[in-house]
């Protein structure tokens, strides 16, 4: 008779080593399978509490900025150069000047507001004038004390600009609300509602790429040209700081 | 010196009307819209003094608001009919006129400004005329009026007083 106790344990499907040489390589060849994954994710949770801390990621953040601002550097060094080139206007932060706002007319016909830096403070007519956000106006009138800003929502405002995205320049007209008109003299252009609108750099009266607004609605209605009202960034009714641009030849 | 301000007082007082206009107070505005304050002055001068002397300050407050900002347009055939208008009440009694009847009067002549200063505004974007433009000039218009309706009783009032004491 025979034993069928020792026949089992002998049948290789029986053998337990075996079946550890099975799983083992099934194992290896899911992580095969998955490219690694799973050790990753696994390593993800052993590697946690070691992970760099917030001080070594300030570190990184740091020199990416230092990193940042050395191109930056360098970038503006080259427009400059360019710029002079092109004989086009710049400015730089030396040649900032800091101004309060003391007169404010902004709701009525007038379009316009007075700062309390003049000729004494090297204000010319002509400078380009920023607020908070982006360009609010140009310097129309120089006093010795005293300088009055012409708002871009005057009706006599007119100012060059251009679509940043897709490289369009236009023409910024003062409606006398707060959201000027933007003419492009073509039609079928690629402007969309959010553009940005910027100085344009092309300008011979404004420091280039200033930000001026975002496009907040189109009318594509009109003949020849393609119209857009501008949401201006800089809002002139609520700004008591400015800065002027003194234009750089 | 002192007799010579206390006799040209009232006339004195016209050179303060462009520091209210630079000083814009907020609390007196409607929508941002600041009252006339040219046609409150002008309102009791010109009744007091007459159409010539009417004509004569409505010009010079014309030509003093127009020097206060670059624009284009112009103050002065407002203020110069808005003189001679009021000027020309003159000739009524003083008791017919109430003060209530300032706020209308002021009305009006701020409605007759500012349509005039529009009407500029309007024939010289003539070509670019569009919604916001027209949108924008009935608001400053209507609210202008209002509000120099508004204030009139009160400062005229007061104005009146300086006036005649002098």
């Amino acid at each position: 008779m025979i034993d069928t106790r020792r026949i089992s344990s002998t049948r290789w499907w029986n053998k337990r080593n075996l079946w550890f040489l099975i799983l083992f390589f099934l194992t290896i060849f899911s992580v095969r399978i998955s490219k690694n994954y799973i050790y990753q994710d696994l390593y993800y949770f052993i590697s946690k509490p070691f992970w760099p801390g917030q001080f070594q990621r300030e570190i990184v953040l740091d020199s990416k900025y230092k990193e940042l601002n050395m191109k930056i550097t360098q970038l503006n060094k080259d427009n400059k150069r360019l710029r002079e080139i092109l004989t086009l206007q710049s400015s730089s932060d030396e040649s900032k000047i800091n101004a309060s706002v003391i007169s404010r007319q902004t709701g009525s016909w007038w379009k316009q507001v007075l700062l309390n830096k003049g000729k004494k403070d090297g204000v010319e007519i002509g400078d380009a004038v920023i607020g908070p956000g982006g360009l609010i106006g140009i310097i129309e009138n120089a006093s010795f004390l005293t300088s009055s800003v012409k708002l871009l929502t005057s009706t006599e405002s007119k100012v060059g600009v251009w679509n940043q995205r897709s490289n369009i320049h236009g023409l910024l007209v003062g409606q006398g609300t707060n959201s000027p008109q933007l003419i492009f003299y073509s039609k079928d252009l690629d402007v969309q509602v959010g553009d940005f609108i910027f100085s344009s750099p092309a300008s011979t009266l404004l420091p280039p790429n200033i930000p001026i607004g975002i496009i907040e609605s189109l009318d594509k209605d009109s003949q020849s040209t393609l119209i857009a009202v501008v949401q201006l960034v800089a809002r002139p009714e609520a700004i008591d700081w400015v800065q002027v641009l003194k234009i750089q030849f | 010196m002192k007799k010579i301000i206390n006799k040209n007082f009232s006339l004195l007082t016209f050179l303060f009307i462009p520091f209210l206009f630079f000083g814009n107070p907020k609390f007196l505005t409607l929508m941002g819209v600041e009252p006339y304050w040219a046609i409150l002055w002008l309102f009791p001068w010109s009744y007091i003094n007459g159409p010539f002397n009417g004509f004569l300050t409505g010009l010079a407050l014309g030509i003093v608001l127009d020097s206060l900002n670059s624009d284009f347009y112009t103050h002065i055939p407002g203020l110069v009919a808005c003189g001679i208008l009021f000027g020309r009440l003159s000739s009524y009694k003083f008791d017919s006129i109430n003060i209530f009847k300032y706020g209308l009067f002021c009305a009006l002549g701020s409605l007759i400004c500012n349509f005039l200063y529009w009407g500029q505004i309007f024939f010289n974007n003539y070509s670019d005329m569009n919604i916001l433009l027209v949108s924008h000039g009935i608001k400053t218009i209507f609210a202008q009026v209002f509000i120099t309706g508004i204030l009139a009783p009160i400062v005229c009032t007061w104005l009146f007083n300086i006036f005649k004491k002098k």
